[in-house]
Parts: structure tokens; C-alpha cells; sequence
């Protein structure tokens, strides 16, 4: 039985929804197998990374808080992609975001108010915002390339980090440690369902998310995203400006992860910590991609990638998985995704070869 | 079937499918020795992929083809050069840094001496009064000499059979008469020649028979000097041809839309785009500007659309208001609407569907836009006002524009902007690769703009379509505009020199370079 690639005569919808749900599917069966190999039971790995999570109801509570800021930052970066910008430095972005808020958050420690959150928000959107106009500034003027400015940016920001709290902003009561003073209540998320460790981040999430979606697919300034991104003679000749959609995209995705950022840093952290950068921005560009770019898709995908987390944390402790096994599930996910898009515009046909046939079949250009 | 007579070629039921499409559907004919044998067809009527097999780049999937009687089998282009058939492709491949003899000596199959084959060159020039030095560089030739080289690598081979697939398209009418002469000769030696085209007149001229696909099928097989351009174009889109009506009492209004001394900066290695251009355009006037693809169309269209707006504002005066450094989309609120010449991703978004693609250019004009959202339904409003007025073939408006075949989509393209009432309408090559039924609406959707009071641009490499359209013709040559003329006592020879360029052979400072088209979509 051999089989032809031929290229599709209209690229497949059905293959472009289908694929993130076989790229799963598959990386859970190689996953097995891959850990089987090492030594693990393979197996359960598998159950416990993308079972246990959903099947135990009180794993949701995590899910919520995991999958929060991978939303956030997933549904920025969709848009920039969208627009063939590609902004890989949202960690840079979420850091100093989140350091723009702990920034409020420390001058006004001695405050009290209903304000402060939506200060420290305005805080590190406008944060990751400034971060992001770096790279679009140099994009935009000097036509370097946004992939490395973004992401060198990163490291630039983790070194902000370390040198802020331990420097001017370490707390004089933390015994050395370097992190600043706890939040007080006024500036600290308040918890949205009791009982449970789920913050307002959740909900202003999947909110974002779904105005993000509204947007992209009603408004004008979705379409001048998309047509830049597909076409960019054509949106030059319908009169959108490449270089303010650059501008738009990088400040959409910095402000989202600089969003993302303070929600993080006055939620689950209660404080800036060198813990702080989780590597949130870098598995947002998987949630991006797993979404196909879809602000809703992105939903779902930023759910599953919790999924994985938390279900990480599970079998660490339940088979001794090691963490960064999860991370070999992630990468695993976006690769086969990637590779998978090859059968939104191809497709392979069975070739049928007998003896009395004449070879038509060798007609493969 | 030509009394006793064998012929060089003959095909018999040759068929052959891609993915959605029937490209050739048992297609049967027979080219005699010396004869001249034009394949003709609109794009999309399955020339390229039959001269393909022939020439052994993909084989057949059921037909048999004879050569001189015996049953033909060719593999690979190497075999069909060991039979003698040589193909001159519309798209040369050439390497633009190295000489003449170069890049012959690139394409011999055989090896030989530099010696020899300079020799070799040298004889079939003088043998075929072809001019043409064998150590020039490439990258300092006129598209005509460039062809040159590809006849002259198919003549070294002493071909029984030369293919040319669509050889004018690029060349002026100098070169063409110069072109046929040569082809005529060959003729007269014997050599078989199968003559691609949907150049009626050229047809007409040059061709001793004439097989005409239309769908994959041969429709007719006719000869040409015996029919009419009319009669053979109405076999090829199976239907009747309109003609284009245009009254000529029609008066001219003020000047509405004038460039003055227009000058674009090239990209550096090529010196400037666009040099001192000025133009003048009446309401109600149509003004052609013909000219060799690759002397700085692109750069006028973008231009005057404003896709690349200039930096003097008073460059472009559109109804008497300044517009030089205005983006397209303010200009189109002053009333310009523009068509590049490339569909698929400028003048539309293939992925898009046909309402996306309304939006893209009518969205102000129309009022397509409200408060930042798109008014869905009014688009789709719009959208379906132009395929239904304009006639195009498309499942409906959520139909994605790259699903329409090339003539429906430019049909939807021309309709978008037309429908908008432009004061001012610039289009470039607005029937390229457009079947002829598709090409006489557009035609005729342009006078009647033009009658309604619109001053428009026809910029285009098809002099025949700038005679019977415009009322003024300019050509450009190195980004240069020549004087304007009325058409009326237009003068092809003249106009032939102007697109060559009237400053002569000797000046070899910067050649236009070939024109890379891409190929037609395949109709699904």
C-alpha cells in the first residue's frame, strides 16, 4: 500500500481545528511510550499529567489559578501572530509588568483604598506595555528583527528582577531574604469563589479573552490585524499601516503580559519573589498556537497547557515523574501541532499500484 | 489523415488530471512537418500541461503520441531533446550574470569546446539573422534579446519540432515582426512548430492551422487565415463575444486628475523608478499607458494609488486637491480607487471571503464601517451587489476569493472598485490572464465609468486592449511617460519604438528584466 502527498485544492478547515486534538492525542501516546522507555511507568505518567487534573475535582481550583495567566498572555500573543509579529519575549514583558505593580504596590504600601488594584493593573499594563515598545520601536525604525530583540529583552528583565529586590526593594523584615514586603489586603487580589484559592485573575482572564475574540473577528481593527498578517501588499493597498499594526501587536501582547504580570504578583504571589518569572510567557506561545491564534481557541488551550502543569506536580509526587518531564509533554504538543498543519494544506491519497496498470501513478511532479 | 503524409506529431486521446480538475480530456491532433500549428485557448483550457507531456516534464495518464509515425516515449525532457523538439519557454531561465554563451553552454546536454560551440552559435545567428553577441552579459539584454538566447539553445539541437509557448507576450511589435521572420524560415526548413498563444491576430499572421482547446477538449481545428480573430475567439470561450460600445461624440470634462513631474526613487540598484512623469487626465477620458513590463509600472500604480505615497503633495492633484502624501485609503475618500495588477494578495486576500474582500477597499466609500465594527450585513449586501452585477461565478459572498478562478475573481475585483463610483479609476493590466468573455465586460464596465464622468487610468502591457479602450495613450520606457497622444491617429510603429525605448540599441546603461508571471490558478 503506498500513498501519494497531494496538496489539498482548498486548505482543510476540518484539519485546521482537527489538528491541535490529534497533536494532543499523539503526544500522549509517544509520551507513554517515551517514559516507558526511560524507565517509568509510562502509562500512568500519561494519566496522572492529563487525567488526574480534570478527573479530581479538586485539582480545578488549580487549574483556574494555572491557567489565568497562560490566557492572558496566550490571547495578546494570538493577536500578534495573527499580524505575522513575533513577540517571543512576553516572559521579559509579564516580569516587568509585574514589577511595575509591585513599584505601586510599595509606594502606596501604607495606603488603603478600592483603588489600589485597578492602580497596580493600569501599572503593569502600561509596564509590559514600555517593555514592548522597545522591540517595536527598533522594528518599526531600524527593521531589526522583534524575534531577537523580544526575547534577549527577557533576560534583561529577570536581571531588573534580581537587582530590585536585592537591592532597593528587598524587605528590611525578610531576614536576608531577597523579596519585597508582603502586599497589604488592599493590594492583594481579592479570592472570588471561598473557599478556594481562585483569585479575580480567572474571570478578568477568560473576559479578556472573550472581548479579544469579539474584536479580532467584528471589529475593523481585527481585520486590519488579519490582513496585515496573511497579506501585507493587500492591507498596504486597502491603506492599513504595517508599521502601526507592528506597534499595536507588540503593545497588545505586552500589556496583556504585563496584566498578566500584576495579577500574578498581587494573587498567588502576595509579593516580588525571584520565583516570580514562571516561564508563563514562553508556554503562552504553545496556548497561542494550540488556540490557533483564536482568542476563544486560546481558552481551551491555556486550560489544557494547566492541565499539564498541575498534572506535572501530581506525578511528581504520586510516580516520581521529574518536572521538567512536563516540559518534554509541552514541547512535544506544539512540535507535533506544527507538524501537523502540513495536512491542513496537503493531504495523502492511497495510491493503487497493480501489475496491469500502467504506472500513471508515477505522475507525481 | 493528410493524404499519405506522415505527420511529426501526432496525439491521440490524451488525457490527463490533477486534483479537482480535468486538464486535458482526450485530446487528439496532428502537426505535419513545416507547419506552423498554433495551440490555442484561454488560460486554464489545458495548453501548458499538453505542451508539458510533450516535452516529457509529465507523462501522460491514458493517449498515445506518435513522432513520424512511431510511438513516442519520453521520460524526461532529455529524451524529447534527443528526438528534436526543442521548447522555448514563456518564462526564460537564464542566469543573469553570466554571458550569452554561458549560459548556452549552461544548457547543452553533449559536451563541447568553448571553441566549438561559439562556432556553433555563430552559425545558427547568420544562418537565421538573428542579432545577438554571444559574450555579452545577460542582466544587459532586452527582453527580446533574451529570448533570443532560448531559440537560439532550441535551434543548436537542429529541432523537428520547436514549441513556443506564448512568446509576444513581453515583446514589442518590432520584435515580434522580427521574431516570426525567424519562425518562418524554420518553417520553410522543415521544422515543425507548435505556437501557444490567445494572440488572435498574431494567429491570423503566422499560423498555417489551428487547434483550439477550450476545458481540456479540442473544440475545433480550423485554419486561421480563413477564419476571423472574432470567429476563433468565440470557439475559444464557447459563447458570443460582445463588442465593446463606446460612443464617440462623447465630450471631455475638466482636467480631474493630474500627476506633475512625478519622480520616485528606485531601490538603489537601479537608479530611479519613476522619472518627471506628468499626465493629464479629462473626466470621461480614459488614458493608457502602455509599455515592456518592468519599466516602472509598479512603482506608477503604487504611486498614484498611494500604496507608496510620494513626498511632494502637490505631485497628484486629484479634482484640484493636493494627494501626493496621502496613503491609498485617504485617497479613496477623495474619490481614487485603484487595482494593482497582481490579484491574489493585493488586490485581494485570498484566504479572505469575497465580503472580507469588500470590506478591504469599499469600507469607507460604502459604509461598511460603523463605530469600529464591521457592519456584516452591509458587506455582504455589497459583496452580493457586485458578483451579481459583474456576473461572477462564485458559490456566493462567503466564498473565499482564492476559490474563483482568475477572470471571476478580477471581475469581483474591478466590480468592488467600480461599483464605488470613483471619480478617478487607475488600473494595471485589468484583463491580465481574464478570458475574453471576462476581459469585454471589464472593457465595457470601464467605458461606461468613463461615460458617467470618471477619469481613468488603463495601464497595460496589451496594446491591442489600449487601442480599443482609450482615448489618450502615453508609453513608459525606463520610467519615463512620453508625450500623450490621441488614439485616433495613433501610430503603432511609433508607439513600438517608444516602448523599446527611443534612445536606441547602443544604450545598454539598464535593460528591463523579464517579467516573471506568475501561473494562472488552476480552475477547482
Amino acid at each position: 500500500m503506498l500513498f501519494k502527498v497531494e496538496k489539498r485544492p482548498v486548505p482543510s478547515q476540518t484539519m485546521v481545528y482537527l489538528t491541535p486534538v490529534l497533536a494532543v492525542l499523539v503526544t500522549m501516546v509517544l509520551g507513554a511510550i517515551i517514559f516507558s522507555l526511560m524507565g517509568y511507568d509510562g502509562i500512568a505518567a500519561v494519566r496522572e499529567i492529563f487525567f488526574t487534573p480534570i478527573l479530581n475535582t479538586l485539582k480545578w481550583q488549580d487549574l483556574a489559578v494555572k491557567a489565568a495567566p497562560l490566557i492572558l498572555i496566550g490571547v495578546g500573543l494570538a493577536i500578534g501572530y495573527r499580524a505575522n509579529v513575533w513577540n517571543i519575549g512576553a516572559e521579559g514583558q509579564y516580569i516587568v509588568g509585574g514589577l511595575a505593580a509591585t513599584g505601586v504596590a510599595l509606594a502606596t504600601h501604607e495606603m488603603t483604598g478600592w483603588y489600589l488594584l485597578p492602580l497596580m493593573a493600569l501599572a503593569g499594563i502600561a509596564g509590559g506595555m514600555a517593555y514592548a515598545s522597545i522591540p517595536a520601536f527598533l522594528k518599526v525604525r531600524y527593521k531589526v528583527n522583534e524575534i531577537l530583540t523580544t526575547l534577549m529583552l527577557t533576560y534583561v528583565a529577570v536581571q531588573l528582577l534580581n537587582y530590585l529586590i536585592f537591592g532597593p526593594w528587598k524587605s528590611p523584615r525578610s531576614f536576608g531574604q531577597p523579596q519585597t514586603v508582603l502586599f497589604n489586603a488592599d493590594q492583594t487580589l481579592p479570592y472570588i469563589i471561598p473557599g478556594t484559592i481562585v483569585q479575580a485573575g480567572a474571570p478578568i482572564a477568560v473576559i479578556v479573552a472573550l472581548v479579544a475574540w469579539f474584536l479580532m473577528s467584528r471589529s475593523i481593527f481585527g481585520f486590519q490585524v488579519r490582513t496585515v498578517g496573511t497579506a501585507p501588499n493587500a492591507a498596504r493597498y486597502a491603506g492599513f499601516s504595517a508599521n502601526q499594526t507592528v506597534w499595536l501587536a507588540l503593545l497588545i501582547g505586552g500589556g496583556m503580559a504585563g496584566l498578566a504580570g500584576m495579577l500574578e504578583v498581587s494573587g498567588p504571589f502576595g509579593r516580588m519573589v525571584p520565583q516570580f518569572p514562571t516561564n508563563y510567557g514562553f508556554t503562552a506561545i504553545i496556548v497561542a498556537f494550540l488556540g490557533r491564534l483564536n482568542p476563544a481557541g486560546v481558552i481551551i488551550a491555556g486550560l489544557v497547557l494547566a492541565i499539564t502543569f498541575v498534572g506535572g506536580e501530581v506525578a511528581q509526587i504520586t510516580i516520581g515523574l521529574p518536572f521538567p518531564a512536563v516540559g518534554i509533554f509541552q514541547a512535544m504538543m506544539l512540535f507535533l501541532l506544527l507538524a501537523g498543519d502540513f495536512f491542513v494544506r496537503y493531504r495523502l491519497r492511497r495510491v493503487v499500484t497493480a501489475a496491469s496498470v500502467k504506472p500513471a501513478s508515477e505522475a507525481a511532479e | 489523415m493528410q493524404n499519405g503524409s506522415v505527420p511529426r506529431l501526432e496525439l491521440i486521446g490524451i488525457t490527463k488530471s490533477f486534483p479537482g480538475v480535468l486538464a486535458n480530456d482526450n485530446v487528439s491532433f496532428a502537426v505535419k512537418p513545416g507547419e506552423i500549428h498554433a495551440l490555442l485557448g484561454e488560460n486554464g483550457a489545458g495548453k501548458s500541461t499538453l505542451v508539458k507531456m510533450i516535452y516529457g516534464i509529465m507523462p501522460p495518464e491514458k493517449g498515445e503520441m506518435r513522432w513520424n509515425g512511431e510511438p513516442m516515449d519520453v521520460p524526461n525532457p532529455k529524451a524529447a531533446r534527443k528526438l528534436g523538439i526543442g521548447m522555448v519557454f514563456q518564462h526564460f531561465s537564464l542566469f543573469d550574470a553570466l554571458t550569452v554563451l554561458e549560459n548556452i553552454a549552461l544548457g547543452m546536454d553533449g559536451n563541447l569546446s568553448n571553441r566549438e560551440l561559439e562556432a556553433r552559435v555563430r552559425e545558427v545567428l547568420k544562418t537565421y539573422g538573428l542579432t545577438l553577441d554571444p559574450h555579452r552579459v545577460v542582466s544587459t539584454l532586452s527582453v527580446g534579446e533574451r529570448q533570443r538566447i532560448e531559440i537560439v539553445r532550441a535551434l543548436l539541437l537542429n529541432p523537428k519540432l520547436l514549441i513556443m509557448d506564448e512568446p509576444t507576450s513581453v515583446l514589442t511589435p518590432q520584435e515580434v515582426a522580427q521574431l516570426f521572420e525567424t519562425l518562418r524560415q524554420l518553417a520553410s526548413e522543415g521544422c515543425s512548430i507548435l505556437y501557444i498563444s490567445h494572440k488572435l491576430n498574431e494567429i491570423k499572421v503566422l499560423c498555417d492551422t489551428a487547434t483550439i482547446l477550450r476545458g481540456g477538449k479540442v473544440v475545433a481545428t480550423c485554419d486561421p487565415k480563413q477564419e476571423t480573430s472574432r470567429s476563433m475567439a468565440e470557439l475559444m470561450i464557447g459563447g458570443n463575444l460582445k463588442d465593446v460600445s463606446k460612443d464617440a461624440s462623447r465630450t471631455f470634462g475638466p482636467p480631474h486628475f493630474v500627476v506633475d513631474n512625478l519622480s520616485v526613487p528606485g531601490d538603489g540598484r537601479f537608479g530611479t523608478a519613476l522619472k518627471d512623469v506628468s499626465l493629464s487626465v479629462r473626466k470621461g477620458e480614459i488614458f493608457g499607458i502602455a509599455g515592456v513590463a518592468g519599466n516602472g509600472q509598479n512603482e506608477l500604480l503604487s504611486a498614484l494609488s498611494g500604496e507608496v505615497p510620494v513626498d511632494r503633495d502637490d505631485a497628484i492633484l486629484i479634482g484640484g486637491q493636493a494627494a501626493g502624501t496621502k496613503e491609498a485609503n485617504a485617497r479613496r475618500k477623495l474619490g481614487l480607487c485603484a487595482v494593482p495588477e497582481e490579484r491574489n494578495g493585493h488586490a485581494a486576500v485570498p484566504d479572505f471571503t469575497l465580503t472580507d474582500n469588500a470590506v478591504l477597499t469599499a469600507r469607507d466609500r460604502r459604509n461598511l464601517v460603523t463605530a469600529w465594527l464591521i457592519n456584516r450585513g452591509a458587506a455582504t449586501q455589497y459583496a452580493e451587489g457586485v458578483i451579481d452585477t459583474f456576473s461572477v461565478k462564485a458559490t456566493g459572498s462567503a466564498a473565499t476569493a482564492g476559490s474563483l478562478s482568475g477572470g471571476n475573481l478580477q471581475k469581483y475585483i474591478m466590480g468592488r472598485e467600480i461599483m464605488q463610483t470613483p471619480d478617478v479609476l487607475v488600473v494595471s493590466q485589468p484583463t491580465w490572464g481574464v478570458d475574453a468573455g471576462a476581459a469585454a465586460a471589464i472593457h465595457q464596465a470601464l467605458v461606461d465609468l468613463a461615460t458617467a464622468g470618471s477619469a481613468i487610468v488603463v495601464i497595460s502591457q496589451d496594446l491591442d486592449e489600449l487601442l480599443a479602450l482609450c482615448d489618450t495613450l502615453a508609453v513608459i520606457n525606463e520610467g519615463r511617460l512620453s508625450d500623450p497622444m490621441p488614439v485616433a491617429d495613433a501610430d503603432i510603429e511609433q508607439i513600438g519604438l517608444l516602448m523599446g525605448g527611443v534612445h536606441g540599441e547602443s544604450d545598454t546603461t539598464h535593460m528591463p528584466k523579464p517579467v516573471v508571471e506568475p501561473e494562472a490558478p488552476h480552475a477547482v
